[in-house]
């Protein structure tokens, strides 16, 4: 137990935390800006995996991660905005629309990789990890002056670009949030939509900007799964992330602080699995561990939500009777 | 609108949808066809679609033509035993408004507790497969209770935790084969075989239909159509999940127990999941060796959704899915296009099938139509009243 | 020219909605400026439409809308604002969770470096126009966390702020103790004073008597005339506003009273925002009579129909049927002691719109044996019965199997009706039981009431519709501010004015008077 501990210990534990946690900050930001909008994207699973496939062909294709990368975003933001045709203009519930997303996401990547492969390279291929070389993966880098911190540098220094990236937009969407008028918009459309439409504030244009956030933090997601935590592409890759940042965001209490906590969290649960494996114990003991910690972690924030209301409403019951 | 129109519309919109699917489908298939003119891949894409639409129940040869063949036949009704408990269970529970996606790990869990049962406790014939199935449903109910619960008392989101709990079991279902119930004398992760009292026997004799398989799993599905439409439609239970899924309000000012009936709806929609799960265990396998989730609640929903939560369409939905997989599978073989076709396909026919404003102006004027002819119908009545 | 005195001219407005109701027909109505101008009438008069109209949020059918001498086509609330017209809702429309400055600035976000919202400045903002109109509130505070008389302030100034000049607050005073009543008039006289025209919506004559130069009366759409203020007494404003314009008679013998069935005591109700609704009501319905419920909407009756029908849980009193306590039972154990609902909003509660007729008719009792063959439906029994409601019921329809959704207001009113008034109830809670809907279903519906209690049923019936109280009524409370304001053991002789002003509460019975309405 205590070896296993100081396996823990070590600055590769904790960099792989941040490692893994990054698509699911991604995801979750987009979970977050829909969710203040009003409404719930279940389809982020199949947006991120449509935004990987994309990603990995695109760099293969052009030959550079760069053009790779504005490919995914690309994805991520089109098919985002048919979802948000279907939701919006014609009245789809808007999970059902997030259920098909992700029916097309598992299997429909797979057809196209499948078909485009074939076209290009003269045979049908059932992932990219063949054409991907590291060049065209998205780099890492290397932190000047952190690195030469012990222990943290190695923890903190030497992630991809995207990995960063997952953090800054972790800020630049609180910013965009709460301090810019998108945000405020955004946040008023969700809660009262009457409220921002008698103001003269688009709701539709604003639920479009929303979703349209939502299907380029995918984009980011995706691209980082196929060109950065693998080499390219293979069916079903996101595992369920997409549905984790769901629950990141339910539980991170919808701001963006939080779901960068609940990420890590699962980000936590998941390197632990792959330590648990790397010691010879089943990584199937400690791969439920993060949709577990899900469940419990809505059920203590339903709970506490509650408790707030009762709270609000009987100290609101007192200051009447006091007056 | 009158019931006659309403269906009328129904249908339209329903070919609609399907033919946008297939139109869809068609120039994916144009892309992805191999030849070097035009002409050839016009006509690589002719032979795929033949594949994909006639291919599920003929079979093509130079010498014949093209003849009905039973086995493909066989082979789609077996599909659809797994898939028409997975869409019942998700009309149950969609009905009542519960967006549980919990059938994908039910299916899964209550296969491996059926086979669990097949495995370790000796009964007789007959009635180990019964026990079996109703303890692999039984298993799943329970675990729906999470969901279900968290819902009515909590307003936890059921399907955020329904998702979860879909990892959940097929991780918990891993660790455990790969831990204390694989064979290790097999190669592979898979459990001992069942003991023979459990199988699910064939109606059909193998050797005469050129190894059609088809076994009384496929009765017992179209039985739990049955149920569940009496359920549905003709049981109070189900009265109150339909009457809460259009207007909980209206329920609840109707003196039903709302909270309840929410639960009731989810253990329900577990039990059918687990119970179909055994039954595809027991009646295609001999031992339990699923590694991942199988996918059949995700066309599950899809059925539930074609069916209009309605479980008496729910066999014609469950048809053409597993007609369409058929078809893409053989498309696949004969005409090499990739068989995943289906997952595009099957994601367009679905979104035009849930798009409320789909075909909107049309049904409009049918609206419109209708009211004119109830007040003609008024007018028509209140002079006869002065008449008399 | 002496259209100048005017800033709003409304003319021959007409209002037909595509449903067929004409909320307004020919209205005239006019703004001078610098004036606080009442527009009264009992709900559904129409001057909600009016003044949607005004505000851009309805169009008109027919007639003009002239706004400082120009002739405008108010197409959306933009329009209007920019023509400075503002409006102060009765729901808030403002988002709970940002602040009050940021509410004040949604839709005109003043910016800093062009990307971010420039707080400051908002703040600043808000404390000017606080300042300036003396309309105090906290610029940083969030919205959920401010009491009501401040969320309003927050909403005059958002309209100030976007540049009205004339200011329409409907039912301003609905929501607010009587300080906070108090604070607003003197704000409102301010901004008077400054130049700002304000349309009042109210119902209550002593505040209308106090802040309005002039008022406008409506009833049944059509506007009754313009007044001075101070050139009309309270009587009149109460003759003109409530009163019958056609009088429908229900023929009816004279109820022979039974057993009490429905006894209430001392109930009393707080909403959430702590505003006392019900305040120690006490009165018996007895078998075979009906009590009507008179009152200007919002005085209560909502808060007593829910109490009685378990949809909120009163503070403190007692409610009890044939003698066993319903107060806090769920909806299945109050109708299992036999009492029924008409609800108010039939589309919300009464019905489910997807389903079919007969569903809708069985909702109630669904777990009856009658209707069961063990676990299934015994669908004969089922058939029967609906087939028997919609004959008895005359519910126009295909057949019973139609989406009751696709039915007329009327039509779908007499489902609701026929399943409440056939599961053997012996106290009927029947609230607006024939709002908009049409003649034909109203009378019908009128007569099945006065039918059933005349068997013997315990009826109580909530209305706003004078005629139809007035009609029913074998015995009639007059609610003001969640009170009994009157009792009349008898209608006869009842006037319209008499009523109107114990509904305006101009009236007011002595305490023994009211005590009548126990009958211990």
């Amino acid at each position: 137990m205590l070896n296993f501990l100081k396996i823990l210990a070590t600055p590769e534990f904790f960099f792989s935390i941040i490692r893994i946690s990054a698509p699911i900050i991604f995801a979750t930001l987009a979970a977050i800006v829909v969710e203040k909008a009003g409404f719930a994207n279940i389809g982020l699973e199949g947006l991120m995996m449509f935004s990987a496939l994309s990603g990995s062909l695109v760099s293969f294709y052009a030959g550079s991660w760069f053009w790779g990368l504005l490919g995914a975003l690309a994805t991520g933001v089109l098919l985002s905005l048919v979802m948000g045709f279907f939701a919006f203009r014609l009245k789809t519930d808007i999970i059902l629309v997030g259920i098909a997303m992700n029916m097309m996401g598992s299997g429909g990547t797979l057809f196209l990789c499948k078909v485009i492969t074939n076209l290009t390279q003269g045979k049908a291929m059932a992932s990219t990890t063949g054409l991907i070389t590291k060049s065209l993966c998205i780099p890492n880098i290397t932190l000047p002056l952190i690195n030469k911190i012990p222990f943290l540098g190695a923890v903190l220094s030497g992630h991809n670009l995207l990995t960063y990236l997952a953090f800054l937009f972790c800020l630049l969407t609180s910013i965009m949030l709460y301090k810019t008028p998108l945000g405020l918009n955004i946040c008023a459309v969700g809660e009262n939509s009457n409220a921002a439409a008698s103001v003269g504030v688009s709701v539709l244009k604003i639920k479009y900007i929303a979703i349209m956030f939502s299907g380029l933090m995918s984009g980011f997601g995706g691209a980082f799964m196929s060109m950065a935590y693998a080499q390219g592409w293979s069916q079903d890759m996101v595992s369920g992330r997409g549905f984790i940042a769901l629950a990141a965001q339910a539980m991170g209490g919808g701001e963006c602080l939080g779901g960068l906590l609940s990420s890590l969290v699962f980000g936590f649960a998941q390197a632990l699995g792959i330590k648990f494996s790397a010691v010879g114990l089943d990584s199937n003991l400690a791969s439920p561990i993060p949709y577990a910690v899900t469940i419990v972690g809505l059920v203590i924030f339903a709970m506490a939500r509650r408790r707030k209301a009762r709270k609000q409403h009987s100290a609101a019951a007192l200051e009447k009777a006091e007056q | 609108m009158t019931k006659k129109r309403q269906l009328r519309f129904t249908i339209i919109r329903s070919l609609v949808a399907i033919l946008i699917g297939l139109l869809v489908a068609t120039v994916l298939i144009f892309i992805s066809a191999t030849g070097n003119s035009l002409q050839a891949r016009l006509s690589a894409t002719q032979e795929a679609l033949k594949q994909m639409l006639v291919g599920p129940l003929f079979r093509f040869s130079k010498k014949n033509g093209t003849v009905f063949e039973f086995k493909r036949l066989a082979d789609i009704l077996a599909a659809m035993i797994p898939t028409i408990f997975t869409g019942l269970s998700v009309c149950v529970m969609f009905s009542a408004n519960q967006f549980n996606l919990g059938a994908e790990g039910g299916i899964m869990l209550g296969a491996f507790v059926s086979a669990m049962v097949a495995i370790y406790i000796p009964l007789p014939a007959g009635m180990h497969a019964v026990v079996a199935v109703l303890l692999g449903g039984l298993a799943v109910a329970i675990v729906m209770l999470l969901p279900a619960l968290l819902k009515s008392r909590l307003n936890v989101s059921e399907m955020v935790c329904s998702l979860m709990l879909n990892y959940i079991i097929m991780y918990v279902i891993k660790f455990l084969m790969n831990t204390y119930l694989a064979d290790k004398s097999k190669g592979q992760i898979q459990s001992y075989t069942f003991r023979e009292s459990a199988s699910i026997p064939p109606i059909v004799n193998n050797a005469v239909f050129s190894g059609a398989k088809l076994t009384w799993g496929f009765v017992i599905a179209i039985a739990a159509v049955v149920l569940c439409g009496l359920f549905m439609y003709r049981s109070r239970w189900g009265y109150a999940i339909r009457m809460i899924g259009i207007n909980q309000g209206f329920a609840k000012y109707s003196g039903m127990k709302v909270g309840s009936v929410i639960v009731l709806s989810q253990l329900l929609g577990g039990f059918l999941a687990g119970a179909g799960g055994g039954i595809e265990m027991l009646s295609r396998y001999n031992c339990f060796s699923w590694s991942a989730l199988p996918g059949y609640g995700w066309t599950g929903i899809t059925i539930a959704i074609l069916a209009g939560n309605n479980p008496w369409m729910v066999p014609l939905a469950a048809f053409f899915m597993a007609y369409l997989s058929k078809g893409c599978d053989l498309m696949a073989t004969y005409a090499k296009v990739p068989a995943q076709l289906i997952g595009i396909v099957q994601g367009v026919i679905f979104l035009f099938f849930a798009a409320d404003q789909f075909l909107f102006r049309y049904r409009q004027k049918l609206v419109v139509k209708s009211a004119q002819e109830e007040i003609e119908m008024a007018k028509a009545r209140k002079g006869g009243e002065a008449n008399a | 020219m002496p259209d100048e005195a005017f800033v709003v001219q409304m003319k021959g407005i007409t209002k037909v909605y595509p449903n067929g109701v004409a909320a307004n027909q020919g209205v005239d109505f006019n703004l001078r400026k610098g004036e606080i101008h009442a527009l009264m009438g009992e709900n559904g008069a129409g001057k909600s439409t009016l003044m949607k109209m005004l505000f851009g949020l309805e169009q008109p059918t027919s007639g003009e809308i002239i706004v400082n001498g120009e002739k405008l086509e108010l197409s959306s609330p933009s329009v209007a604002i920019a023509h400075g017209i503002g409006m102060v809702h009765q729901h808030f429309m403002l988002v709970p969770s940002l602040s009050v400055a940021e509410n004040m600035v949604l839709g005109m976000v003043p910016r800093k470096s062009g990307i971010f919202i420039d707080r400051a400045k908002a703040i600043a903002l808000t404390r000017e126009y606080s300042e300036k109109f003396n309309l105090r509130v906290e610029p940083e505070a969030r919205v959920m966390d401010i009491p009501v008389g401040m969320k309003q302030k927050v909403e005059i100034l958002k309209a100030l702020v976007r540049g009205a000049k004339i200011l329409i607050m409907d039912e301003p005073t609905a929501v607010l103790t009587s300080q906070e009543t108090v604070e607003l008039f003197a704000e409102l006289k301010h901004l008077k004073q400054q130049g700002y025209t304000i349309v009042f919506i109210s119902h209550k004559l002593k505040e209308i008597m106090e802040i309005t130069d002039r008022l406008t009366i409506m009833r049944n759409g059509r506007s009754m005339g313009v007044y001075n203020t101070k050139d009309v007494t309270k009587e009149d404003i109460s003759r003109l506003m409530v009163g019958r314009d056609v009088v429908l008679s229900v023929q009816k013998d004279k109820a022979v009273p039974g057993d009490t069935v429905l006894r209430v005591r001392e109930l009393e109700y707080m909403n959430e925002w702590h505003k006392k609704m019900l305040d120690k009501l006490s009165f018996d319905v007895r078998k075979g009579e009906i009590l009507g419920i008179a009152g200007v909407e919002g005085n209560g009756q909502k808060e007593l129909i829910d109490s009685l029908f378990g949809f909120n849980v009163p503070n403190s009193g007692t409610a009890t049927v044939n003698g066993s306590s319903i107060l806090g039972l769920n909806q299945q154990k109050i109708r299992a002691l036999g009492v029924s609902l008409v609800p108010e909003d039939r589309m919300l509660y009464g019905i489910a719109a997807g389903a079919s007729i007969e569903e809708n008719m069985i909702s109630d009792r669904c777990a009856d044996k009658r209707y069961n063959h063990g676990p299934l439906f015994n669908m004969k029994a089922i058939h029967d019965e609906t087939d028997h409601l919609i004959e008895e019921y005359t519910v126009l329809c295909k057949n019973r199997g139609q989406q009751v959704g696709m039915l007329s207001g009327g039509n779908i009113q007499k489902v609701v009706v026929a399943r409440e008034f056939s599961n053997n109830p012996s106290l009927i809670l029947a609230d607006q039981p024939t709002r908009g809907i049409d003649v034909g279903a109203t009378e019908f519906i009128r007569k099945k009431l006065v039918e059933l209690s005349r068997s013997g049923i315990a009826v109580l019936l909530v209305s706003a519709d004078l005629n139809e109280v007035m009609e029913l009524s074998d015995s009639l409370i007059v609610m003001h501010n969640g009170r009994i304001a009157a009792y009349f053991d008898d209608t006869a002789g009842l006037t319209d004015d008499i009523m109107g002003e114990y509904m305006l509460g101009l009236r007011k019975q002595s305490p023994a008077e009211i005590r009548r309405a126990c009958h211990d």
